[in-house]
């Protein structure tokens, strides 16, 4: 901001000096993260839903069994999906945040009317299921578990016998649909991800580690993956499983999220914090404290304006990207002077 | 120092004898699909939608009646794993998620007073 000989008073209703004292102003805030209770055991995996007309939605997995629905941008419960009868370890809402689906410990997948939370399907497993993705459509539900098998259900024909895709040769953690719904993405123990072909089922690219993946997202706008393993947060490509870049944390990361601008990505694990670095530079911005737990899970919103983690400390909390907009339920509360030149 | 942002309030948890998905809401107006498949037609269909309807309701009220006729009765519960007791039925909750029942003759012993899930029964029997 240039010297200017205007008088004090109308200098500062200039746009540029509105932006300086908003930016000192949002420096000055510190994070306050919105915690939501309700679940009784560590919640290991959340997921958020497109944006609807009713704003957008959150599912939480934990442990107990009993996966939560709550509005995204406030945290507020909605409503608890009864029916499983063991840890729950995977949750998922469709775009429209219509249907949700779980993977639990009681070798079932089941998927759920997301506006009534009543059980629409069960999909039994022999084995623990893990992870549980919608297609675009809505119309297929890929699952994945403990016996090593990716299974395709069609939701129109659930009697049918899912489409199997074996290679893995331990427990699957994670398996997501990429490039327009035609290939699957699949994390598992055995220090592999692996780019199936959904068509043929074939495996056309594996990617082998030093350890096993803790978490895995795809971004379909610009195709690119974020993976966690160890302290490492990694960027693929998803058309290619080619490198794009690496970070390496002050602790293991078990989870990562690129914001949908991808101007910065927020990591969490097991010292508790989250931390948020600069996607372009890899420098650390910020970390924050406030779990009790080890951070399990993390996501952005999909307006970016909110991140969620999931922990070992039963809870899900809410943090800003913006700290101190208004956003949710967080309130701008003014200084003085600045509201009295500018409210 | 720095100022932590203010907060209009915190979220809102569960309730803890609801599992939500509140009727009222305007997403739940506007979107549940009603379970009357006939109400989903046309005009012409509402003659078999006030037909549905009447059975539906006959149903309820005989399921309702059932819940009734079986208080203070001895009855037999099938639940998972198996698993067979006995105890005299007292009470249902509105959303039927919980029976409060007595005496409930258990493997373990017989307990006083307990609640049974209703997602664990299988199915239950009891003389009229």
């Amino acid at each position: 901001i240039g010297v200017s000989n205007r008088v004090d008073s109308e200098w500062t209703k200039t746009p540029a000096a509105l932006l300086c004292l908003i930016h000192s102003y949002q420096m000055a805030m510190r994070q306050t993260p919105l915690t939501c209770s309700g679940h009784t055991r560590p919640v290991v995996d959340l997921a958020f839903s497109g944006i609807t007309p009713y704003g957008y939605f959150l599912i939480s997995a934990c442990k107990d069994g009993k996966p939560m629905l709550r509005q995204g941008d406030t945290g507020d419960w909605i409503g608890t999906f009864l029916g499983h009868k063991g840890a729950v370890w995977g949750a998922t809402l469709n775009k429209e945040a219509t249907k949700a689906a779980t993977a639990a410990a009681d070798f079932s997948a089941k998927v759920w009317d997301a506006v009534t939370g009543d059980e629409v399907l069960t999909l039994a497993h022999k084995h623990i299921v893990k992870c549980v993705n919608f297609t675009q459509d809505s119309n297929c539900l890929l699952t994945g578990g403990n016996d090593k098998v990716l299974r395709i259900y069609d939701l129109s024909k659930p009697e049918a016998e899912p489409q199997e895709i074996s290679g893995h040769t331990s427990a699957i953690k994670k398996a997501l649909w990429c490039n327009d719904d035609q290939q699957i993405l699949s994390a598992a123990e055995d220090k592999t991800i692996r780019l199936w072909d959904r068509n043929t089922g074939e495996a056309v690219k594996t990617l082998s580690f030093e350890a096993s993946v803790s978490s895995m997202e795809y971004i379909p706008d610009g195709e690119i993956l974020v993976i966690t393993y160890g302290r490492t947060i990694a960027f693929y490509k998803a058309h290619t499983l080619d490198p794009i870049k690496t970070i390496d944390a002050p602790a293991s990361i078990h989870s990562a999220s690129l914001h949908p601008d991808k101007d910065f990505f927020v990591a969490g694990g097991d010292d508790f914090k989250l931390y948020k670095y600069d996607y372009s530079t890899k420098e650390e911005m910020e970390s924050y404290k406030g779990h009790f737990g080890p951070v399990h899970c993390v996501r952005f919103s999909p307006d970016g304006e909110l991140y969620a983690s999931g922990s070992e400390d039963g809870t899900l909390r809410l943090w800003q990207t913006a700290v101190g907009k208004t956003y949710g339920l967080w309130k701008c509360v003014l200084p003085g002077e600045f509201e009295r030149r500018f409210a | 120092m720095k100022t932590p942002v203010s907060v209009l309030r915190l979220p809102r948890g569960p309730e803890p004898n609801s599992r939500g998905f509140d009727p009222n809401s305007p997403r739940y107006i506007a979107l549940c699909p009603t379970t009357i498949p006939a109400s989903q037609g046309n005009k012409a269909d509402s003659v078999n939608l006030e037909e549905e309807q009447q059975l539906r309701s006959e149903l309820r009220e005989c399921f309702l009646r059932s819940l009734i006729a079986m208080t203070d009765k001895q009855v037999q519960f099938n639940l998972y794993e198996k698993v067979q007791v006995q105890a005299k039925f007292g009470a249902s909750d509105i959303d039927v998620l919980n029976f409060q029942v007595s005496d409930l003759q258990t493997p373990l012993g017989v307990q006083k007073e307990a609640l049974l899930r209703c997602q664990d029964m299988i199915s239950y029997s009891f003389h009229l």
